[in-house]
């Protein structure tokens, strides 16, 4: 027993469907060809055109070896260079076993296309990125991780085309870089792929020549952090209302200061934390601040900028608003948005509200129109709206206030509660109804009983369950409230 | 259809001692031209799709050889086009994906392998089986035992390929049966090499025509009382005769190897990884050169007894490598060594695994296992625990760093799908009226199952949505939902579903994408597909608008609720689907989906808009984005839409810690964010900019007075 041999060059490569995987296998294996070896690629692409994960593998055998037996599926621990388009497929190329210290050079754009997995969530639920790269440092014999994505949008190509040009450039092919850029061909889209093939082998030869620095994790200075989110939010209850309302903001925030003591390192976080969500939750938005920030000229400069317009061109800009008679009351005075919350209790709502409008805010009636609208800013402090938020808010301090000194784990959690406020409309209001729930059924009595600490892990849990879907069902499982049994109707 | 043939085609057209480098069914493709075939049929689906697809293109070319080339409209009437080389010295193939494909066709299989045939016929199946695959997880094997039809699984590259298509065609007319050859998803799509031949024009075809049909020979149809001789015959004279040219054409190849005490039988699909798994262990060389003698079954059904007594004859023990369940060869291979009192020990799936892929590591831990049992001298001796342990090792060290579980990322539709804004408004539907019991289908549709849609109770084959909630119908309070695409109605839906509810007087709700594509597997065209004038009129519009083939077809047999709307009116959808769940009508009630296959009009669209930009004229277009400022980042738009293209990023907003939605560059503006934010009074975030290049005099005048009197705030 006991055979010699040299194994064929195993490459695997991973992207997204759509992104021109088949493309980089072909010219891969036209390039092997051209320089005399022998070269078998496969892949399975089935539906995963669309957008889905998808690998394709290539085993590239000597220039003697016409006999050789190419094999069709990677083996985990024996794939010699693994390239990747995305971070997230780097990681699942790793956590299938197919990345070894011994023998794999692993080239992997460090560009994100988030599954949809990750999006859905009401909170963050990013894949960790520092995660994939630690693993890949640790697991790769040799990891280049850079921006593929970025260097072909410079490059005005393909993804396809960069990660021929870091594959090349990494020197593990057994042939020269000449030789793969040749297989690019003519013609304008060529001219594009060989820029960014160019512009990619250069960095990865980077790279390799200096590695890159590991980057120290930022120097936390908690007091530091404090007093930047305290500037923030006055520079934003300011810009949201008045100078006043950024000296309220102040003080509520000098208040929460006062009642924990900053050297535990849980109760300086929580005062940090509950200064940013009082910030966002004092300038919560409604007509006039959402009209405001939509008239503002930088607003229409980062459009511009988005929408990639080029000189020469014009643009229109249009909003798709959809006021509802809740929204009309919360701008409109205490009494009146009361009267007006009565009719909509009572199923009747105001006439020509509630249908979706588009508006041309960039338009001379439009942009009038939201300016007007900004205007309700005047009358804001004496709004339905701000007098409820006022009061929620309140309470919100006193119970920050009871805790801080006390129990600062469970103020940690609390000062998360306003989190789960997002959102207009439908969105928001099943918000604000976790938000009581959650004040009913956990805070207060926490408060009430002075079991703070007890309940810290609970009020964590629920915060996280408020967050997991929009039917509540997480959270109705946390609170141990009844399921809904299925609606059975006898016969 | 989606891609473009024509280097492909070429290639079809070369000629002997030319080389072809390609795809793995385009050389199987080219084999067919080789071997003088008079016609080929077939039904779309990966991963067979590129043989009827290049075909289809290169139908020119196709016609001047004489060969006929049909798209079918579901894999029984390909199989049923087989019945020209019952009476006729034609030689035929159709191809089609399995298992599925060869559920729909298994009629005109049974009927056409009991007369048998006289000119060779082929079927070539994409066996789509373990990873990629997109069906329930069978094997064709079945079916070639139960309809006698032998079963060709050649060593996945290409010139073996190549020549198991060549032999099938001399094996099906030396037996006057069917052959069917099964690939497997990465046999496929390998990119590999072979010595091409001249292509052969057919002795009959469409160049050639006969002046007179077949006689009438009762001895060849599928009736009684002939049936039972031809049962007689498929397990005497064709089994006799297929035997015999199997082994004297040595279709199954052995390989010598030192020690000869075991050896392995393996089915020739899995003998390249097999080689990588004794390579790995030390027995093999990257040549195949092997210390084990290895039986590669190139036709694994029928089995040759005098060439499996032969292969064991004097081995201690026998091992099978048979992927997938149950092990129909090893059961085989068992009978033939009990038959003949032969005392070699048979190994198999007793000791690998019953269910999933063969791949390398399975393999290596098998052989491994057998060889330590039947030949401890080398099986003590190898090292395939530790490569288990340091394969194992890897994937729990990167789980271990990684720390959590990797997301999955199935496909979904693309960006502009025009299938996505339906199930939004379905969506929202059911916030209304709560959920309905949902019946998917097959199709780019069925993407609605992942999330963030996460719809659908069963799925039961190819446009068999409809049939499948029959009975559910009876004991449900609200009305099930079927849906199913314009592929899957005329594929089987119109008669399995509609005709059958109406026959029965049922109540129920079907919703019929009509995209005007079998989008799924690579948009080919169906009888309802908009025609070459349609498309010129629609332009940049949907070209399905027009095309009224489906509801035509539904007011024919009867349908009395129809309704069509545009997906992109996904208030009106969501009012039409809250009408049809509550309506007082009783019967079965139809919506038609319409909006074009996004692929299929973008292909249209860029061309157009190409050439009036280079010509300097007035051309508009169309992005959506969101404002991070007024975004709260709670995703309930991503929630409802799920576009590629929406997604999220970092707030540049220091204060905020969540991630704001965001609309990338590779927005195609379809309208659907806009849409679903006033449907479902979502937030006022979203923005639509349409970009005019080429602005003409009026448009810049405009502009001019805007930033005037707004005072150069919207500059």
């Amino acid at each position: 027993m006991t055979r010699a041999g040299n194994p064929p060059l195993r490459i695997l490569l991973a992207a997204l469907g759509g992104e021109g995987g088949g493309v980089l296998m072909n010219w891969i294996v036209q390039a092997a060809r051209d320089a005399g070896f022998v070269a078998q690629a496969t892949s399975v692409p089935g539906v995963a055109q669309r957008t889905g994960s998808t690998s394709y593998y290539i085993e590239i055998a000597g220039k003697d070896a016409v006999g050789s037996v190419l094999s069709l599926v990677p083996m985990p621990g024996r794939v010699d260079v693994v390239v990747s388009s995305e971070l997230l497929e780097t990681a699942r190329v790793m956590a299938a076993g197919f990345v070894s210290p011994k023998l794999t050079t692993l080239i992997s754009s460090t560009a994100r296309t988030y599954s949809t997995a990750e999006k859905i969530q009401l909170g963050d639920g990013r894949y960790s990125e520092d995660n994939v790269r630690r693993t890949a440092e640790a697991l790769a014999r040799d990891a280049y991780l850079l921006d593929l994505g970025q260097i072909a949008e410079d490059s005005a190509t393909f993804v396809s085309a960069t990660m021929f040009g870091a594959l090349a450039g990494s020197g593990v092919l057994p042939w020269d870089i000449a030789g793969s850029r040749a297989v690019l061909g003519e013609g304008r889209s060529a001219t594009a792929s060989r820029a960014g093939f160019d512009a990619a082998a250069q960095a990865v030869q980077d790279l390799r020549d200096t590695p890159a620095p590991v980057a120290a994790p930022p120097a936390s200075d908690i007091p530091a952090d404090i007093a930047e989110v305290i500037r923030l939010g006055v520079e934003r209850c300011t810009d949201y209302q008045d100078a006043a309302y950024g000296q309220t903001f102040r003080a509520h925030a000098d208040r929460l200061i006062a009642a924990a003591d900053l050297s535990i390192p849980s109760a300086a976080h929580a005062v940090k934390e509950a200064c940013r969500r009082l910030a966002l939750w004092m300038a919560y938005e409604d007509i006039a601040r959402v009209a405001d920030l939509k008239t503002r000229p930088e607003r229409f400069a980062r459009i511009r900028a988005e929408a990639q317009m080029q000189p020469g061109q014009v643009m229109t800009v249009t909003e798709y608003l959809k006021p509802r008679a809740e929204e009309i009351a919360d701008i409109l005075p205490v009494r009146l948005g009361a009267r007006i919350m009565v009719r909509v209790e009572a199923g009747k709502g105001l006439p020509f509200m509630g249908r979706g409008i588009h508006v041309r805010s960039n338009g001379v009636a439009g942009y009038w129109m939201l300016r007007l609208m900004a205007g309700f800013r005047r009358i804001r402090r004496r709004s339905y709206r701000f007098a409820q938020e006022q009061a929620a808010i309140a309470e919100w301090l006193a119970a920050m206030d009871k805790a801080l000194p006390h129990a600062p784990d469970f103020a940690e959690a609390l000062a998360e509660l306003p989190r789960v406020l997002k959102g207009y409309s439908d969105t928001l209001m099943r918000g604000k109804t976790a938000y009581a729930r959650i004040m009913a059924g956990v805070v207060r009595p926490a408060l009430a009983s002075g079991q703070m600490s007890d309940a810290a892990p609970t009020l964590r849990r629920a915060i996280a369950a408020a967050l997991a879907d929009d039917s509540h069902a997480r959270l109705d499982e946390t609170l141990g409230t009844q399921p809904a049994i299925p609606n059975l109707r006898s016969a | 259809m989606e891609v473009s043939f024509a280097r492909e085609i070429e290639k079809l057209k070369l000629g002997a001692g030319e080389t072809f480098h390609g795809e793995g069914i385009l050389a199987v493709t080219k084999a067919l031209l080789q071997s003088g075939v008079s016609y080929v049929g077939g039904y779309q689906g990966a991963p067979v799709s590129h043989l009827i697809d290049v075909m289809v293109q290169a139908a020119p070319d196709m016609a001047k050889l004489g060969v006929h080339v049909e798209p079918c409209t579901n894999e029984a009437s390909a199989a049923a086009m087989l019945g020209a080389s019952i009476m006729y010295p034609v030689r035929g193939a159709v191809t089609w994906k399995s298992i599925v494909g060869t559920n729909v066709a298994a009629d005109a299989l049974s009927n056409l392998a009991s007369p048998g045939v006289m000119g060779g016929a082929l079927i070539i199946v994409g066996e789509d089986y373990g990873e990629g695959s997109s069906v329930i997880q069978e094997r064709t094997h079945a079916y070639a035992m139960k309809s006698t039809l032998w079963l060709m699984d050649p060593r996945p590259n290409l010139p073996s390929i190549v020549t198991c298509v060549e032999r099938a065609f001399e094996l099906s007319e030396a037996s006057n049966t069917p052959v069917i050859m099964e690939l497997r998803i990465r046999a496929c799509h390998v990119q590999g090499a072979f010595e091409a031949k001249d292509n052969i024009a057919p002795a009959i075809s469409g160049r050639r025509l006969l002046a007179e049909p077949a006689p009438h020979q009762y001895e060849q149809l599928a009736h009684p009382p002939v049936t039972f001789g031809h049962e007689r015959k498929k397990s005497s004279e064709r089994m006799t005769a297929a035997r015999a040219f199997i082994r004297e054409h040595r279709l199954n190849e052995v390989f010598d190897g030192a020690q000869g005490d075991v050896g392995i039988v393996v089915q020739g699909g899995l003998y390249n990884a097999l080689i990588r798994a004794l390579a790995e262990l030390g027995l093999a060389d990257a040549e195949g050169n092997c210390d084990l003698p290895i039986m590669a079954l190139n036709v694994v059904y029928p089995l040759v007894p005098e060439e499996i007594l032969g292969f064991a004859e004097g081995k201690r023990a026998v091992l099978v490598l048979e992927e997938g369940q149950p092990e129909y060869i090893e059961n085989e291979i068992g009978t033939i060594l009990r038959r003949a009192k032969s005392p070699v020990v048979l190994a198999g799936k007793d000791i690998l695994p019953m269910a999933g892929e063969y791949t390398s590591e399975v393999m290596a831990k098998g052989v491994g296992t057998f060889l330590r049992d039947h030949l401890p001298g080398i099986g003590n001796q190898l090292g395939d625990t530790a490569y288990a342990e340091e394969s194992e090792a890897l994937r729990a060290e990167a789980q271990r760093l990684l720390a959590a579980p990797v997301p999955p990322r199935p496909p979904s539709f693309c960006t502009g799908c025009p299938e996505r804004p339906f199930f939004a408004a379905l969506k929202l539907t059911q916030q209304e009226i709560g959920p309905v019991h949902y019946s998917a289908d097959i199709g780019c549709h069925a993407f609605a199952t992942f999330a963030p849609f996460n719809f659908g109770n069963s799925i039961l084959g190819y446009g068999m949505s409809l049939a499948s909630n029959a009975s559910v119908a009876s004991f449900q309070q609200k009305r099930p939902l079927a849906v199913m695409g314009d592929g899957g109605f005329w594929h089987n839906g119109l008669l399995s579903g509609v005709t059958s509810r109406l026959l029965n007087g049922g109540d129920g709700v079907l919703v019929i994408m009509k995209n005007g594509y079998t989008s799924a597997t690579g948009t080919q065209e169906v009888i309802s597909s908009p025609d070459p004038a349609l498309k010129l009129a629609a332009a940049e519009k949907s070209a399905t608008h027009g095309e009224t083939t489906i509801e035509d077809a539904l007011k024919g047999v009867g349908v009395k609720w129809l309704r069509t709307v545009h997906t992109y009116k996904v208030s009106q959808m969501r009012d039409t689907l809250r009408e049809a769940f509550s309506t007082k009508f009783s019967g079965l009630k139809v919506i038609v989906a319409e909006g074009e296959c996004q692929l299929e009009r973008q292909r249209r669209v860029k061309p157009i808009r190409a050439k009036a930009l280079a010509e300097g004229e007035r051309v508009v277009r169309t992005r959506f984005g969101v404002d991070e400022d007024t975004c709260t980042g709670d995703h309930s738009c991503i929630r409802l839409s799920g576009c590629p293209t929406l997604t999220v990023k970092t707030a540049t907003d220091p204060l905020k810690t969540d991630p704001v939605a965001h609309v990338t560059n590779g927005c195609v503006g379809c309208g659907l964010c806009g849409e679903v934010a006033h449907a479902a009074t979502l937030c006022p975030s979203f923005w639509r900019a349409e970009v005019i290049s080429n602005p003409g005099w009026w448009d810049r005048t405009r502009s001019r007075l805007r930033r005037i009197f707004t005072l150069g705030a919207v500059a």
